[in-house]
């Protein structure tokens, strides 16, 4: 898919169907306004407006569901206005790990990695979306590492490297590491039948 | 049917949904708001959540604590601890412990925490509320070095009291041991101490008087003549007789002790002074008794040569009544010698009578100088007698002495003016005295024995070289008559220009009506 942000991207993203809660753009409109303050932020809602889109970030409901194409949109021109790299787009996904309310509810369970792992995954993701599924494939406590895969889900490539960044913030709930990597080794957009992540740590 | 069914759901639905977003609200406000630094800790030391409060407090950003190990945020010790005993009491209330900041500094906190476990019963971690102490421990720090400042001066309080208190000592040692009697009084004139001394003094003990006031220690007969001495105001005197009994005398001086121009108290000096009165006692009396010896047999003399000189016992050749005037001479002054030694011994012994009578002093200065007048006209001086127009009143005074005294002054101003030179005699009445001045050229009073005018036997040694004659008693004895009759004398003089000797002599104010109509 192509990256930039052009009318036909726009119109594709929104023609994909499902739906997200309003926690993503939530997260996404604290990180620009502790980056790039109040101007930042309504630097961003002018430009989805002109998109034809508006999103009021302080507007949004955190439990409300919204199309699953607005998700991306919100990515896409905060990549454009602010020309963050994909470094800069994983630190947003980290950053929503840590204040996002959905994730919040997940706290409960980190006094167990596998637990967590084999039964939260999946869940997790569907406190989220309602559409795509996360699935759980394998967890190495002992080589310290995890598998996880996205099926039936194939938003935008941008959304890929948001989730390498994502990945990570809850196993930091769980897991005493200095470093936690997250890598995407397959990808619906290489030709991939899903995504799939691999989760490192020390 | 269906249809109207799935909408029901929907609304409900959407009724929780709203719910829901007013919860998310109402917690996130309680937890943004919290002015207490709070935060969540997963059960293997993994912060899950914290408040603004504590990235206030922190310096660090919510980002940078979440998903951070424990040790990242807290002393590692400390934090085991507090783990340690959430875990095992379920709750921990007031634990003092320290806060890492991100600029490494440490923020003492006091730490509460309540264990935090799932449905299951599994431990999830713990919550901990933090109450910030960097007021406290300041104030506390404050109070430490208040408590420390104070220590310290209580330290050095203890000190200077020691000090002072062997200052003490010292000084009562000194005043203990001091030779001469000493009285301290406070500067409400009551006693504070009295030495040994002056205990054997007044044979008084210290406990019977000490701290008492100054009237009614001078209900003890012993001190009643001392206090009258000097009042109960304590004057400052200066070596003041004071005659105790047969056996004791003592000279008293009198000195306020003052700090920072604040008096604080009188410092009462008891010199014995007995073993010194005695021997000038007999001193006096043996001049006295040789002056005596001597004066009959030159009286005796002195008849024979004025008998000689007037021819009583025949006619003499000029050549025998030139040495017999000598020798006439000769005899005169020995006899005025004794008598000024007399005058002197009866001075000093106290048993030089006054007999004062109400007289016009100017008669008294018109007489001396008219018997001068010989040897005023002989050394050619010129002679000047200034006195007022206006009469002057009468005063008590005994006009034997007072002839002395003009004669001392007017034989000095004479005898050590030079020929040609002037002398000026004047009398003023001002402020109820009268006031005696003779101003001459004369040689003067070197200044360096200006101080010893007044003393026995002084002689200025400019007058010495030129005169042999004059005994150094006649201004002693000036001084004593005019002091017995409460004036006053004093002078001012300058080598080789010249002296001007003045006295003054008090008129008496109750008398001043009667007298001026006399």
């Amino acid at each position: 898919m192509n990256q930039e942000l052009t009318k036909e991207t726009v119109k594709k993203l929104m023609e994909i169907k499902g739906e997200v809660r309003g926690v993503v753009f939530k997260t996404d409109g604290e990180f620009i306004f502790k980056e790039k303050g109040k101007e930042g932020l309504k630097e961003l809602e002018d430009e989805l407006e002109k998109l034809g889109y508006p999103i009021k970030y302080k507007e949004i409901k955190t439990m409300a569901f919204y199309p699953v194409g607005l998700r991306a949109l919100s990515l896409l021109a905060i990549k454009k206005i602010f020309n963050f790299n994909d470094e800069k787009i994983k630190e947003m996904g980290i950053f929503a790990t840590k204040v996002s309310l959905i994730v919040k509810f997940f706290i409960k369970y980190v006094f167990s990695l596998k637990l967590a792992f084999n039964k939260q995954t999946s869940k997790l993701w569907r406190k989220h979306w309602t559409v795509g599924e996360l699935v759980p494939v394998e967890l190495n406590e002992e080589k310290k590492y995890a598998i996880i895969q996205l099926k039936n889900f194939n938003l935008h490539p941008v959304y890929c490297r948001y989730l390498e960044g994502y990945f990570p913030g809850p196993f930091q709930l769980m897991v005493k590491s200095p470093k936690i990597t997250c890598q995407e080794t397959k990808c619906f957009f290489r030709g991939d039948e899903y995504h799939e992540f691999l989760i490192k740590w020390k | 049917m269906e249809i109207k069914e799935k909408n029901k759901e929907e609304n409900k639905i959407s009724i929780l949904l709203e719910d829901l977003a007013s919860l998310e609200s109402y917690a996130s406000d309680l937890f943004s708001f919290l002015p207490l630094p709070v935060c969540l800790i997963s059960s293997i030391g993994i912060i899950l959540e914290a408040n603004p409060a504590l990235e206030r407090i922190s310096g660090y950003k919510i980002e940078e604590i979440i998903g951070k190990p424990v040790e990242n945020l807290f002393i590692k010790e400390e934090i085991e601890i507090l783990s340690k005993d959430t875990i095992e009491k379920g709750f921990v209330k007031g634990k003092e412990i320290n806060i890492f900041t991100k600029e490494k500094r440490k923020v003492p906190v006091s730490a509460s925490t309540v264990l935090r476990k799932s449905e299951e019963g599994e431990i999830i971690g713990y919550f901990i509320g933090f109450f910030d102490l960097i007021d406290i421990k300041k104030k506390e720090g404050e109070l430490k070095n208040a408590q420390t400042a104070l220590l310290n001066m209580l330290e050095d309080t203890e000190k200077e009291r020691e000090r002072v208190e062997e200052e003490k000592n010292k000084t009562l040692a000194i005043i203990t041991n001091f030779a001469d009697g000493l009285l301290v009084f406070d500067k409400e004139n009551n006693l504070l101490l009295i030495n040994p001394q002056a205990e054997d003094f007044f044979e008084i003990k210290a406990k019977k008087i000490v701290g008492k006031s100054i009237s009614k220690i001078a209900k003890f007969s012993p001190f009643k003549s001392l206090i009258n001495l000097f009042g109960e105001e304590i004057k400052k005197i200066f070596r003041k007789e004071l005659s105790l009994g047969k056996n004791l005398v003592l000279e008293i001086t009198t000195t306020p002790f003052i700090r920072e121009k604040e008096k604080l108290g009188t410092l009462v000096i008891l010199h014995d002074i007995t073993r010194e009165k005695l021997i000038e006692r007999m001193k006096t009396e043996f001049v006295s008794l040789s002056a005596h010896q001597l004066r009959t047999p030159l009286s005796a003399i002195k008849w024979t040569l004025r008998m000689l000189l007037d021819g009583d016992l025949g006619e003499i050749t000029k050549e025998q009544r030139d040495f017999l005037k000598k020798t006439y001479r000769s005899n005169e002054r020995m006899i005025n010698l004794i008598n000024d030694l007399l005058n002197v011994a009866r001075i000093e012994e106290g048993r030089y009578i006054y007999r004062p009578i109400f007289a016009n002093i100017e008669e008294i200065v018109r007489s001396v100088i008219n018997s001068f007048n010989e040897e005023i006209e002989r050394k050619n001086i010129k002679f000047e007698f200034k006195k007022l127009e206006k009469k002057l009143p009468k005063i008590l005074i005994d006009t034997e002495k007072m002839k002395v005294v003009i004669e001392n002054l007017l034989d000095n101003a004479i005898r050590y003016t030079f020929p040609g030179g002037q002398v000026t005699v004047s009398l003023k009445y001002a402020k109820k005295e009268i006031e005696f001045s003779i101003e001459d050229t004369g040689v003067g009073i070197p200044e360096d024995q200006q101080e010893r005018v007044f003393t026995k036997f002084f002689r200025a040694a400019n007058v010495m070289r030129m005169e042999t004659e004059g005994t150094g008693l006649g201004l002693f004895t000036t001084k004593n008559i005019i002091e017995a009759h409460g004036g006053k004398i004093w002078f001012e003089s300058k080598e080789n220009k010249g002296t001007t000797f003045y006295f003054t002599l008090p008129v008496k104010e109750k008398f001043k009506k009667f007298l001026e109509e006399l």
